[in-house]
């Protein structure tokens, strides 16, 4: 007398509960609650000793994500998600990625120099693995603007994260540090060859959303004017011209436009 | 017999009272239960002559075309929005779509705790505009402007967080029949120059006859919006040699950032230029004006106590609406190169407008109906939806292919003028923005003078820039550490749906402007490093 394979899974439902697990679907759910904003769901759904690897991740996210977020919560979740990131599977790769964000970015005093070492371990560890690609990123960003030591002006900034461009494998977050580099070097007074490819790798790759594509269209456009670059120059200004003709920059472009057509109608290159 | 006529009579009257109560009952009432299950609310404090029409005949059609809806327009004042919106939101009570202006003091930090972005919507075509035009283009770009000052102000410089519903410039408002009485003639000056010649002819007149008329009406806030486009314009060749970027535009944290760097202050020639037109045109209105607000100057333009009045675009219809008197609309005429005050500063006609959108609504994080709220966007930003919104406020759309009624076509700016974006006033940020005007009347007023206001000015700027730059950054860490938790959801949720699944894409996005913001609070908190503590 075997039960009917329809209710098997109601029957699953209480040993699984009594493991602290919870179902694929459940787990989909709890992910989805994140998504939501909504830890405070997931945190009344699972428990932090949970037996499933995966059910701890999404507890120790959703205590990352909870309100108050205080140091306490957060060093409750580092607890948990150090124990997760010494495993080979994928939960460690982003147990090792939010452990590194909770220094970065999560504490009342970031200790970013942590968050570096962090962030470094888990690409020598996972190195393909998407969370230590981002987290390459991010680890160029503190690079950019913070380490080793913001006191010292010889440190070569660009250079440091521009070390790490060849590990970083999956275009899109290439894109995206290619581009912090472009930024990082006109704040910290680099000579434009330094940094103007690096804007136009960024915008050579595509994909970027919202002001941040508009500015960059217009600067490659203006850098390679005041490089004496009139083709690219042009290039870019016709480029923003036919995508955002009605923006108020168009009219300045327009009369740059006009002045870079001139130069290469003059040097021949028209 | 008469008893049995009066009994006739009370029951004919029974039945008559009965019928008509039936009549009123099932054609006029409203049920006790209604038949939309759904309520969604907009709040706004555009409640001067027009908006409010202009909503209400966009609510009348979204709701014949959806029945189970039903919108509530809330109408706040000014002088109390502040205060409303920070209470509803923090209360969870808070309407389902909200405008919101990045200026609004006190407030920066809102739209990265209440508002919920919508950028993915902005990306796919606009439903009610199938049939038109814009049928297969992407809501952002059916806007005008392709929401400029909205993604400008947005608290994440990947993200799109809000639609506008009108583009707004700002323009010189003439009582023609006074300027004739005035000056004899219709005759508009067309520079600057002009201007000061027109304002000398009136105040002689005004001496003349001892009518208390000025040039200008005035009150805070229209010297407020007028400084701020004379800045703008004296400050062009300087925001110009500012931009290291190459962005031909001056972001807010960049004008704090280049305000550390020693890069402007208001004693920089330019400024003072700038400052010293805007000393000018202010000794042309009535004394004492600061203390009032703009509904102040409003009436004493309409009272015919001033032959001009420097409004925004979004004042043309209460003031086409209540006056007495022709008003034409006219650009505020410009210095020129010869101009003795802002000539050697000069670099080009500057922007009274710019095509920019506004009147922002943003979706609150807390709506019951999100659904239903973004589809009322998606109605209110349609040809039809945002045509309605036209034609019964007065005011300027904010879509393409909407018709332009030939009466406000005066408001629209077209692209012939230079901007970089920076006005170097109140946009800053809300601790500037507080100095700038609680130190107005040093620059206005009759004893006043350009030097009191840069002093008193210079003297508030170190602090006040670091406290807007150190805000700038706390909010963005707002928005950007809840987002760890929702890139690593996406992700979850997205390799479960495949690779073309859309929390995939969102994932993507979201680490992409998550690493722009990181990016820009490690900029904004290099600049603070460098610059050391305020004295």
């Amino acid at each position: 007398m075997y039960p009917p394979r329809s209710i098997l899974p109601l029957l699953l439902i209480g040993p699984l509960l009594a493991a602290g697990a919870v179902a694929p679907a459940g787990l989909d759910r709890a992910w989805s609650a994140l998504a939501d904003s909504r830890p405070q769901d997931v945190l009344r759904q699972l428990r932090r000793d949970a037996d499933s690897r995966a059910d701890r991740l999404v507890w120790a996210a959703a205590r990352i994500g909870a309100q108050p977020a205080t140091d306490a919560n957060m060093r409750e979740a580092e607890v948990v998600l150090a124990e997760l990131e010494t495993g080979p599977d994928e939960i460690a790769a982003e147990a090792a990625y939010l452990r590194a964000r909770i220094y970065q970015l999560h504490l009342n005093e970031p200790d970013f120099a942590q968050a570096a070492q962090l962030y470094a371990e888990l690409a020598r560890r996972q190195p393909e693995s998407h969370w230590a690609q981002l987290g390459l990123v991010k680890l160029g960003l503190l690079k950019l603007y913070l380490l080793p030591d913001l006191a010292d002006p010889g440190a070569d900034r660009l250079a440091a994260a521009e070390a790490l461009l060849p590990r970083i494998h999956e275009p899109l977050l290439r894109r995206d540090l290619e581009l912090q580099i472009g930024q990082a070097g006109i704040v910290l007074h680099q000579p434009q060859a330094r940094f103007l490819p690096h804007l136009i790798a960024a915008a050579q790759a595509g994909g970027i959303t919202g002001t941040a594509r508009e500015d960059l269209i217009v600067q490659i456009g203006v850098l390679s004017e005041r490089a004496g670059d009139w083709a690219r120059a042009r290039e870019y200004f016709e480029r923003y011209l036919a995508d955002y003709p009605t923006n108020v920059r168009a009219f300045t472009i327009r009369q740059k436009l006009g002045k870079v057509t001139r130069q290469l109608a003059q040097e021949g290159g028209a | 017999m008469k008893k049995r006529r009066s009994r006739y009579l009370g029951l004919g009257l029974l039945l008559a009272g009965y019928t008509f109560a039936l009549f009123w009952v099932f054609t006029r009432s409203t049920p006790v239960i209604s038949s939309r299950p759904v309520t969604i609310r907009i709040a706004h404090w555009q409640i001067e002559k027009g908006p409010p029409d202009g909503v209400d005949a966009i609510i009348k059609r979204y709701e014949e075309l959806n029945p189970r809806v039903k919108v509530e327009q809330v109408l706040v004042p000014g002088r109390v929005y502040n205060q409303w919106m920070r209470t509803n939101l923090v209360g969870a009570t808070g309407a389902d779509l909200i405008e919101y202006g990045v200026w609004l003091d006190g407030l920066t930090d809102i739209p990265a705790r209440y508002f919920e972005p919508i950028t993915d919507e902005m990306m796919r075509p606009n439903p009610y505009n199938k049939g038109t035009a814009l049928e297969h283009v992407p809501w952002v770009q059916t806007f005008t402007d392709g929401l400029m000052n909205q993604r400008v102000n947005a608290p994440d410089p990947g993200q799109f967080y809000a639609v506008t519903l009108t583009e707004v410039s700002e323009r010189l408002f003439c009582n023609q029949e006074l300027l004739r009485t005035i000056t004899g003639t219709d005759q508009m000056p067309a520079t600057f120059a002009d201007l000061r010649v027109v304002f000398e002819r009136i105040r002689a007149y005004a001496a003349r006859t001892g009518r208390p008329i000025y040039a200008m009406a005035g009150a805070r806030d229209n010297a407020s919006w007028l400084m701020q486009y004379l800045l703008q314009g004296a400050m062009l060749q300087r925001s110009q040699r500012n931009d290291r970027q190459g962005n031909l535009a001056v972001y807010p944290w960049e004008e704090l950032g280049q305000y550390l760097e020693g890069r402007w202050n208001y004693r920089t020639p330019e400024a003072q230029a700038g400052l010293a037109l805007m000393r000018e045109v202010s000794l042309n209105m009535k004394p004492g004006f600061v203390q009032s607000l703009r509904d102040a100057a409003t009436q004493e333009f309409l009272r015919g106590d001033a032959v001009f009045i420097f409004a925004g675009t979004w004042d043309g219809t209460s003031l086409r609406r209540l006056a007495t008197f022709p008003i034409a609309v006219y650009r505020f005429p410009q210095p020129t190169r010869e101009d003795p005050v802002m000539g050697p500063y000069f670099y080009g006609a500057f922007a009274d407008g710019g095509g920019g959108t506004a009147m922002e609504f943003y979706l609150n994080k807390s709506s019951a109906h999100p659904k239903e709220a973004i589809d009322f966007m998606h109605f209110m930003t349609s040809v039809e939806g945002n045509q309605l919104f036209t034609d019964h406020s007065g005011w300027l759309p904010s879509i393409r292919e909407v018709k332009v009624p030939s009466d406000i076509m005066a408001y629209r700016t077209p692209l012939d003028c230079y901007s970089f974006g920076a006005e170097y006033m109140t946009g800053m940020g809300s601790t500037v923005a507080a100095a700038v005007m609680r130190n107005l009347y040093l620059l206005t007023e009759t004893h006043g003078s350009v030097d009191q206001f840069v002093n008193a000015m210079e003297a508030a700027m170190p602090e006040a820039v670091r406290t807007d730059l150190r805000k700038e950054i706390s909010n963005r860490a707002i928005i950007v550490r809840p987002q760890d938790v929702t890139i690593m959801a996406n992700a979850a949720l997205g390799w479960r749906s495949g690779p073309e699944g859309s929390p995939l894409l969102a994932r993507e996005r979201l680490e992409s402007s998550q690493t722009q913001s990181e990016g820009l609070m490690l900029l904004m908190g290099r600049q603070l490093e460098v610059a050391g503590p305020g004295k």
